[in-house]
């Protein structure tokens, strides 16, 4: 490596790295245990550091050792505490005790297995014998065996001082009975656990040798910072600090953040531009009566024009208390021969009772409705946002409910012209398109009728709504004398579209990862 | 509304002219139609139409006939309503037919040069307008019969449903009335309208011939129209006079446009009709509208002359004088859909094409506004985000599953009384079980959760005009492993103080939450809401392993006590 390379390596090393290369003199080898000494790291780190050195081509292992290490078993240190079962057997008959296997078992508190095993080895070692009854016996050989039980208890005191202690630093027979109780007595009952560790030695390579020179040359920093803090602040020590670079290429954490809805955020979109153009917020009851939901809007009762759409009755109650006056009278009169309207009207018998029946709001245009008997600002521009129902069976099409955008605009001077001014005007705010096309259409509530067709940026040409004047037969019974234009947008595709979605039922997911990740394209 | 097939060779035919595709597109409009499909090697086209208020549209004859009158710029007259000789046929309605199905009108169309086009037409056309004009076959129904084979005069009466018998159409053996019902395939379709009555309608000729089982179906000996059938008897039940006729009107003009011969057929009714006792059927109802110029003028924003209303309204299919600033219409006797003469200036716009109008940008000035409430919404909405709360959006239609455990003792729901899935079956009373919908498929959704939503619920509320109100409510949740009370009571505290709202917290039990956690949020003696930790069995029902804590308020409340302060 050239120098600015490694300038370039040294710019981002990390703190252990510095600590694991400051150990290092220029010349020879440093066992693991060295460094560990002399850079105040713990193994773990260590380790890490030094892969990441030899990841860097600035250290090599040099030799890798195995040490064997001994320490005490549960077994081992209990007879640390007791002595083993055969020296307490011996210091009992030492005593003169009278006893039989059984006895220890049963007043010892021994495990049987541990009894039988010690007696045994006693007894091949000509120490005890067993006489009449079962009782145990010291004999003469005992006297010449007696050391070798002795020197186990010495080992574990030696063993347990030391821990974990090098096999290698025991003297010959002493490896030699750790390495039988070890052996003889198999893991569980082991009084001696050896374990293996591996000590490795480093050198430094040339590229490494070369950077400890840099660093030692640079010699300024002694120590480099992982972060700025305030006690660096208050006492001016980060002067002498180095920060260490980041690599700024890794993924930041995640971040829960609070956020506004993606489909809200369209809908607030929607209604601050129609705010911009003019129109004030309306708002109606979810559960309508049929009154206002289709009877006010001169939708016959027994007539096709009523199936546009089917809807969701209320259970309990069934009907409105009331329908409201002179409203109710109005709309009936206009049902039936035109009442005051200047029309021949639906010619039937208009059933009061079938208006009051409750159902879920099933157009937004109810709204408008409930506003134009309201008392309306004359002229004045109206819009709304409403949850509306529609019995259809629910699919990647139809949602349960759904949001209808309409509105409504009063005034002296509305007329069909004004009507595909004001369409053209929504085409260009809220789907910024630049061609359209006014197609004859039909709705029960307004005559002349139109569709408004527009060429969406993204989705070509698109029926964006559809609008019309309020026919007389609905404005006259509530009241309203002057011709009103009333429009409804279809927005919800643009919707689907900027939220990038093709299921209308996500729009209102439950799955809180989906509605956190989701973006909105705004085509502001 | 109605998508109907037809061939493009037999539309073209009826027309008169040849059409490209495209001018058939643009021609469409004029009916309010457009064109969903076309297929090349079939020739078939696929046309939809809007308009549920003309049913005359419904046919290749019907759009044909608009388009034609527009490219010739004439209305077309049918004489055939004047009827110059006195009908000849008779169909008798007995007394018992007012209760159950009150109205029949027929004519004869003879001389049909009948083929397939033309039969497909007619089919689909009398499926059209049984099922949607005539509310499948509620109101009104159609016969349509091999003319030589009927032995006038014909009975109109009831029989009963037993002992009568006769082989329907696309049968092979004799069958009661009673058995058509359980039977044939019509028969099981339509069988609703006639059984509640303990008699079902029937024509029978002199002969004692059944013609037919209005509204279900044609005998097969008489009521079998074939490729070779060259006369025929059209026959309208219903409901509803007008619309009776009417539906014989268009089918009468249809058969007439196809070069056919048509009679009149006398009825005779024993009681009373708007018409009279005895009707010679076709009846032109066609309205009469005198409209002043300014009526034009002012409906669709600039000046017209006289002659140029004249001239769009005869190419419309209206039969129009002009004289001293005012139209004399008279609509054409297939139509019954204009009631007001605004319905006239529209027919106007549609003739003369809606792209020949300049849209004028509306110049009243107005200034735009939020509710209260939808502001006091946004408001909290702000700052709900501002403190790392995710917004969300529910339907408010749900199962009642989803809301029973969230009930309080002797609080209702908003029932719906036709209920297709159960899954849809009331409307929410509140915002948390929504939240907790949430929660229950979120749990991979990496934590600390902090969600809320505004939206509208609907209240139970047997005092109220309409048995229920909507209310705007706002509910927030936290869930994480050390989500409680504190938390969430420190996110409503905040929110409150800075609405301005001063508060206390009144101990309380409430469905949702574990006792002893759970507050009455009070302001100004007003119960604004409620607070607490949400009970662990209701977490377990949803399968939510996770602690939540959760508070509603009602923002209508909040309003009022802002509005009053």
């Amino acid at each position: 490596m050239t120098t600015s390379e490694l300038q370039k390596l040294l710019e981002s090393f990390h703190p252990l790295e510095h600590k694991v290369l400051l150990s290092f003199d220029r010349e020879g080898a440093l066992s693991a245990s060295d460094i560990l000494t002399r850079s105040g790291l713990d193994e773990s780190r260590l380790d890490m550091a030094s892969g990441w050195l030899q990841s860097k081509g600035l250290l090599d292992v040099k030799d890798e050792s195995v040490t064997s290490l001994v320490s005490l078993t549960e077994a081992g240190k209990e007879y640390l505490q007791k002595g083993t079962p055969e020296m307490r057997i011996i210091n009992a008959l030492k005593e003169g005790k009278q006893f039989t296997v059984k006895d220890i078992i049963q007043s010892w508190g021994m495990d049987p297995s541990e009894v039988s095993s010690a007696v045994g080895a006693l007894k091949e070692d000509n120490a005890v014998r067993i006489v009449q009854g079962g009782v145990l016996e010291d004999t003469i050989g005992l006297v010449l065996v007696l050391p070798s039980y002795e020197s186990i208890g010495k080992l574990l005191r030696a063993v347990s001082e030391g821990e974990p202690a090098d096999l290698a630093s025991f003297p010959a027979d002493q490896r030699a009975a750790i390495q039988a109780n070890f052996h003889k007595r198999g893991k569980s009952k082991g009084i001696f656990r050896i374990t293996e560790k591996k000590n490795r030695s480093y050198t430094l390579t040339d590229d490494g040798k070369e950077l400890l020179r840099l660093i030692k040359e640079r010699g300024v920093v002694t120590e480099e910072a992982s972060a700025l803090t305030p006690e660096m602040l208050k006492q001016g020590t980060w002067k002498n600090k180095k920060f260490r670079a980041y690599n700024i290429a890794l993924n930041p954490p995640r971040q829960s953040i609070g956020r506004k809805h993606p489909y809200k955020e369209f809908l607030d979109f929607v209604k601050y531009k129609f705010i911009g153009m003019g129109f004030e917020e309306m708002r109606g009851p979810l559960v309508e009566s049929e009154f206002w939901d289709m009877d006010a809007l001169f939708m016959p009762q027994f007539h096709p024009a009523r199936n546009i759409h089917d809807v969701y009755f209320v259970k309990n109650p069934i009907a409105a208390k009331e329908i409201e006056e002179p409203f109710g009278k109005r709309v009936a009169a206009a049902h039936k021969d035109g009442g005051k309207t200047g029309s021949t009207g639906w010619r039937y018998a208009f059933d009061l009772d079938r208006a009051k029946r409750l159902i879920l709001r099933s157009q937004g245009t109810a709204v408008s409705a409930r506003t134009l008997a309201s008392g309306p600002k004359i002229p004045g521009k109206y819009f709304s946002i409403a949850r509306c129902f529609r019995y259809d069976a629910v699919d990647a099409t139809h949602a349960p409910d759904f949001y209808q955008v309409e509105g409504i605009v009063l005034g002296a001077y509305i007329n069909f012209k004004t009507l595909l001014g004001l369409l053209k005007l929504f085409g260009q705010e809220i789907a910024k398109a630049g061609e359209f096309q006014f197609r004859p259409a039909y709705f029960p509530f307004t005559e002349p009728s139109v569709e408004l067709h527009v060429k969406h940026p993204e989705l070509g040409w698109m029926e964006l709504g559809g609008a019309g004047i309020f026919r007389p037969e609905v404005t006259k019974p509530l009241g309203v004398d002057v011709p009103v234009i009333a429009w409804g947008l279809g927005l919800d595709r643009m919707a689907m579209v900027a939220l990038g979605i093709q299921d209308i039922r996500d729009l209102f997911s439950r799955d809180l990862d989906f509605v956190r990740t989701k973006k909105i394209q705004l085509n502001k | 509304m109605p998508t109907i097939d037809i061939k493009k060779h037999d539309l073209d035919g009826l027309i008169g002219k040849k059409l490209s595709l495209s001018a058939l597109e643009k021609h469409l409009m004029l009916a309010k139609a457009e064109l969903k499909e076309y297929i090349e090697e079939t020739d078939d086209l696929k046309v939809e139409l809007s308009d549920s208020n003309r049913p005359d549209l419904w046919s290749a004859e019907g759009i044909a006939r608009q388009i034609r009158i527009a490219l010739s710029g004439k209305p077309e007259v049918y004489d055939f309503f004047k009827h110059g000789r006195k009908a000849t046929r008779e169909i008798r309605v007995s007394k018992a037919m007012k209760s159950v199905r009150p109205y029949i009108a027929a004519c004869t169309a003879s001389g049909i040069r009948m083929n397939d086009d033309v039969l497909t037409q007619m089919i689909q056309s009398q499926d059209k307008l049984a099922e949607i004009f005539g509310r499948k076959r509620t109101t009104v129904s159609i016969g349509i019969y091999e003319l030589d084979r009927i032995m006038f005069p014909v009975d109109y009466r009831l029989a009963e449903p037993s002992s009568l018998s006769f082989i329907p159409l696309g049968m092979e053996e004799k069958l009661t009335l009673a058995e058509i019902l359980e039977r044939h395939p019509k028969g099981i379709a339509y069988g609703g309208i006639v059984k509640p009555f303990p008699q079902y309608p029937v024509l029978i000729d002199s002969m004692g011939h059944v013609l037919s089982f209005p509204p279900i179906i044609n005998s097969r000996e008489i009521g079998e129209v074939k490729p070779q059938t060259r006369n025929v008897l059209i026959e309208v039940t219903g409901t509803d006079l007008r619309m009776t006729m009417l539906t014989l009107n268009i089918l009468a003009v249809s058969f007439y446009d196809r070069g056919a011969e048509l009679e009149p057929v006398k009825v005779t009714y024993p009681y009373s009709t708007e018409f009279g006792k005895v009707v010679a059927f076709p009846v032109n109802t066609a309205g009469k509208f005198k409209v002043p110029l300014a009526t034009f003028s002012a409906g669709l924003g600039e000046n017209v002359a006289l002659t140029d209303v004249k001239k769009r309204l005869e190419s419309y299919g209206h039969i129009v004088s002009a004289a001293r600033g005012q139209v004399a219409v008279t609509v054409a006797p297939y139509r019954d859909d204009i009631m007001h003469p605004m319905d006239l200036v529209e027919d106007y716009a549609i003739s003369r094409g809606y792209d020949s109008f300049e849209p004028v940008m509306p110049q009243q000035s107005t200034v735009g506004s939020l509710s209260r409430l939808e502001l006091l919404s946004d408001t909290i909405r702000g700052h709900l985000v501002g403190s790392g709360f995710q917004e969300i959006m529910s339907n408010i239609l749900c199962s009642r599953e989803e809301l029973e455990d969230s009930l309080q003792p002797g609080e209702q729901l908003v029932e719906v009384d036709n209920v297709m899935s159960l899954a849809y079956s009331v409307l929410r009373h509140r915002v948390i079980p929504s939240l907790l919908n949430v929660e229950a498929v979120s749990s991979k959704a990496f934590y600390p959760h902090r969600i809320f939503e505004a939206g509208e619920v609907a209240v139970f509320d047997q005092s109220a005009i309409m048995g229920s109100r909507t209310d705007l409510n706002l509910a927030a949740l936290i869930s994480h492993p050390g989500a409680n009370f504190s938390e969430m009571h420190s996110s409503l505290d905040v929110l409150l103080y800075y609405l301005g709202l001063e508060y206390k917290l009144e101990p309380s039990g409430h469905a949702l939450f574990i006792p002893g956690r759970c507050g009455k949020i009070i302001a100004a003696d007003a119960e604004l809401g409620f607070i607490g930790e949400v009970r662990p069995e209701l977490l377990e029902r949803r399968q939510i392993a996770m602690p939540c804590a959760a508070f509603e308020i009602t923002l209508n409340g909040a309003l009022r006590l802002l509005i009053k302060n």
